[in-house]
């Protein structure tokens, strides 16, 4: 191993041996695959770096690459970017793609299974309570044939690398995983930014994402429809996720609809054109179950269509993701996902899961309750981050309000150990050089008729806390680009 | 096209072409005034007062009015709603609902300028901004209709868009010319009507002063500078220029409908202002403002109804 000189930018990086450092292997050895983006980093004064990180910021926001977040009135923030990326080689690369494929996979027929004979609930591996009590679980979808037979044709799973340098995943992400428009976008901004680090890595491109979308879209038209009219429906231009919408209908040429720009007649469902109604097939929504019909769902939700669902049991209308999928992104379920793979596939879980205990089950919610300082605990149907309790962190009166509200309604959480997220180098504003920051990897995978697709890059979350382990956006985290490289 | 988006685009192309009237009638009515020959038209109050009769449709009846207020209401207090502030998060709200229609060029040039509007200090603005602030959204919103030309695709989305700034353009003009024609009535005693400083004044609001010498090689006059801004279609801003692309533009859409009103409403104006002469507008001024503001919005509440309520 070459030891290489330490870059003033990066004189104040600190490695912590508790945790897999992505870039040294410690405080003075670079770790091979960083060594040429090292040397290019190295022409970089502190002055010039600054500069271009903010070059980067002021083009997020003048292209509009922002979300919006709630404080008393709406504002609008830049995802904050780092300009150092995430590089995966091409073996490290393949494991997480076959992983995260092979868990879609499981997770499709799950649902397949759940939504009708429920055979793996019959033959005891998965209790019929994890599914009963489950939030997301939606009567409604019993037997129902999904065109295509696909549930979950977009997943995003979160993987870290833990500190033994083995991935393990985190979550599954099966409703409508967010992020994807920052992957390609980080790219832009990189590929802008500094042009000259692509010169040593070949790279594999992000940015043919949209295309295989509107191929899984399509792939999974109603039956007797010849081209399909396939159209993203958003909650509005003041949702947080809007960018990203807009993002995914432009790339795909499609329109973007919201709920009051359709309408249904005799179980068709159409938009409103200025040439008048047009019938549509596919539809990628962005609203969650509980909203996408006020007729079958929450009679007071104004952002859905009257009558969508209906539709849909008559199979004239496809939704991606089906209705009900979060049942299997439910985190009590994904204690069971190296059972559900094993079950299903008949093969071992490529990817690691983490030891989750179910505060369901009186001796695992005992030992939670008595080793909470050790431990995450999560609210299972919970996503962005929010209600998650790392308990070393907790103040002695925290723990006992966590203690309080998981004796309330033990089904709704479980708990993990603490993983050891991994570090990379993250510029600090603030500080003015780069320090290690815990990050993790949301991967997206798409799956349709006879058609799969793993995007080869991923959403490269950072959380720019000293010390966080948090890395969604809604708790202050920011993003990198990833790169996959080519053998 | 979706409904929604198409009033979204045309209610875009409309606060476009009104904020840029905007910034340049501040600018040009502000400075010429410094020099102008009568001493009327020098006084801080015509020009205030102009300013508030151009912009507001309802103007608070005071006596005197406060340099800094005016100009600060016009082009940034966001609370009313006819500053340039508002007509512009106004376009760019429309803009971002049709975000996925437009290029993202398009949309780069539009979110830029609504950064550097919003992060505009008003301090400065008041002190010594005018200019700067004024001239630069006139320049960025030109730069943001040649986006329109040259990154949008010519169909039904381009033409929704230049239905738009053409119908607005054209009532902008019309209540700049009527602005500009009771500034010159109220300056007669001093200086005479027909060849009013205020009627260079007008042609630079609406940035045809050079063509206008350039087509008539004479100093403007009422009837010429009249006759330039409503009549003559070879003038980009002209109202008869206006009324012949809506025109071409309706048609286009009218090529899937084959029986919009909009594009009969649009025809049966323009042909009426093709046969009309400048004298017979001078005779009854008052009358063709009503009139012609009148079916300007006829139009467009036809066009609401057909394209944009299915």
């Amino acid at each position: 191993m070459e030891s290489k000189k330490i870059l003033p930018i990066f004189s104040s990086y600190k490695t912590n041996p508790v945790f897999y450092d992505e870039i040294f292997k410690n405080d003075k050895e670079i770790r091979d695959t960083y060594g040429e983006l090292f040397k290019l980093f190295n022409e970089y004064k502190v002055d010039d770096f600054k500069l271009l990180n903010e070059k980067a910021k002021l083009s997020f926001l003048n292209q509009g690459i922002t979300f919006q977040v709630y404080d008393k009135t709406t504002v609008e923030k830049v995802f904050p970017f780092d300009l150092f990326p995430k590089i995966i080689t091409a073996d490290e690369w393949d494991h997480i793609e076959s992983g995260a494929l092979q868990r879609s996979k499981a997770l499709n027929l799950f649902l397949y299974d759940v939504y009708h004979k429920k055979q793996i609930i019959k033959d005891g591996i998965v209790p019929i309570e994890l599914i009963s009590s489950s939030e997301n679980y939606l009567d409604q979808m019993n037997g129902l044939e999904p065109p295509g037979g696909i549930y979950n044709h977009i997943s995003g799973t979160d993987v870290i690398k833990h500190s033994d340098g083995e991935y393990y995943v985190l979550e599954d992400n099966i409703r409508c995983p967010s992020g994807v428009s920052y992957v390609v976008s980080n790219r832009v901004a990189l590929k802008r930014a500094m042009f000259g680090v692509f010169n040593n890595y070949p790279t594999c491109p992000v940015a043919n994402y949209s295309e295989n979308l509107l191929e899984i879209m399509q792939s999974v038209k109603p039956a007797g429809v010849d081209i399909p009219t396939c159209v993203v429906i958003t909650p509005g231009i003041y949702n947080s996720a809007y960018y990203e919408h807009s993002f995914l209908a432009k790339s795909m040429g499609i329109e973007l609809v919201e709920g009051r720009d359709l309408f249904i007649e005799k179980d068709f469902v159409y938009m409103k054109t200025i040439y008048g109604p047009v019938k549509i097939d596919v539809i990628y929504r962005r609203i969650d179950d509980a909203f996408i019909d006020p007729l079958e769902f929450n009679p007071d939700s104004v952002l859905g269509v009257p009558g969508l669902f209906a539709a849909y049991k008559k199979g004239n209308v496809t939704l991606v993701n089906a209705p009900g999928t979060g049942v299997a992104d439910d985190k009590a379920i994904y204690t069971y996902m190296p059972q559900i793979i094993k079950y299903y596939l008949n093969e071992e879980p490529i990817l690691n899961n983490v030891h989750t205990y179910h505060c369901s089950r009186p001796k695992e919610l005992a030992y939670v309750l008595d080793n909470i300082d050790k431990l995450v605990v999560k609210p299972v149907d919970e996503s962005g981050g929010y209600g998650i309790s790392i308990g070393n962190k907790l103040t002695k009166e925290e723990i006992e309000k966590v203690k309080a509200v998981i004796k309330e309604n033990p089904r709704k959480y479980i708990a993990q150990p603490i993983m050891a997220l991994s570090t990379h180098a993250t510029f600090i504003d603030e500080k003015q050089c780069f320090e290690p920051r815990h990050v993790d990897l949301r991967t997206f995978t798409l799956l349709g008729k006879d058609k799969e697709f793993v995007l080869k890059g991923g959403l490269t979350r950072v959380a720019l806390k000293e010390g966080n382990l948090i890395v969604n956006s809604s708790q202050g985290g920011g993003s990198k680009d990833t790169w996959v490289l080519k053998r | 096209m979706l409904a929604r988006v198409a009033n979204n685009l045309f209610w875009m192309g409309r606060y476009l072409e009104r904020t840029e009237h905007i910034a340049r009638y501040l600018n040009v009515n502000y400075f010429s005034s410094f020099d102008a020959p009568n001493e009327t038209s020098q006084s801080r109050q015509f020009v205030l007062n102009s300013i508030v009769r151009m912009v507001d449709d309802d103007p608070e009846k005071e006596t005197v009015l406060f340099e800094k207020k005016v100009l600060f209401d016009a082009a940034l207090n966001d609370e009313k709603i006819f500053s340039i502030k508002s007509y512009f998060r106004m376009a760019r709200d429309n803009a971002s609902s049709a975000r996925d229609m437009i290029s993202t060029e398009l949309y780069e040039s539009i979110n830029k300028l609504h950064h550097y509007i919003n992060n505009y200090s008003i301090e400065y603005f008041t002190e010594r901004g005018l200019d700067e602030f004024t001239t630069y959204v006139s320049k960025a919103v030109s730069q943001i209709k040649a986006n329109i030309v040259t990154t949008m695709m010519h169909d039904d989305t381009y033409a929704i868009i230049h239905l738009g700034i053409n119908l607005e353009r054209a009532t902008d003009v019309i209540r700049i010319i009527d602005t500009k024609y009771k500034d010159a009535l109220s300056v007669q005693n001093e200086t005479d009507f027909a060849t009013s400083y205020e009627w260079t004044i007008l042609l630079k609001c609406i940035q045809s002063f050079d063509m206008m010498k350039r087509h008539y090689k004479k100093a403007p006059t009422s009837k010429n500078t009249l006759d330039f801004l409503i009549l003559n279609p070879e003038c980009p801003k002209s109202v008869m220029s206006c009324l012949n692309n809506a025109k071409c533009q309706i048609d286009y859409l009218n090529k899937n409908h084959h029986s919009l009103s909009s594009a009969f409403l649009i025809g049966k104006l323009r042909a009426k202002y093709h046969y009309k002469r400048i004298n017979e507008i001078e005779i009854g001024f008052d009358k063709f403002i009503q009139e012609i503001i009148s079916e300007l919005d006829e139009i467009c509440i036809s066009i609401e109804d057909e394209l944009f309520k299915h």
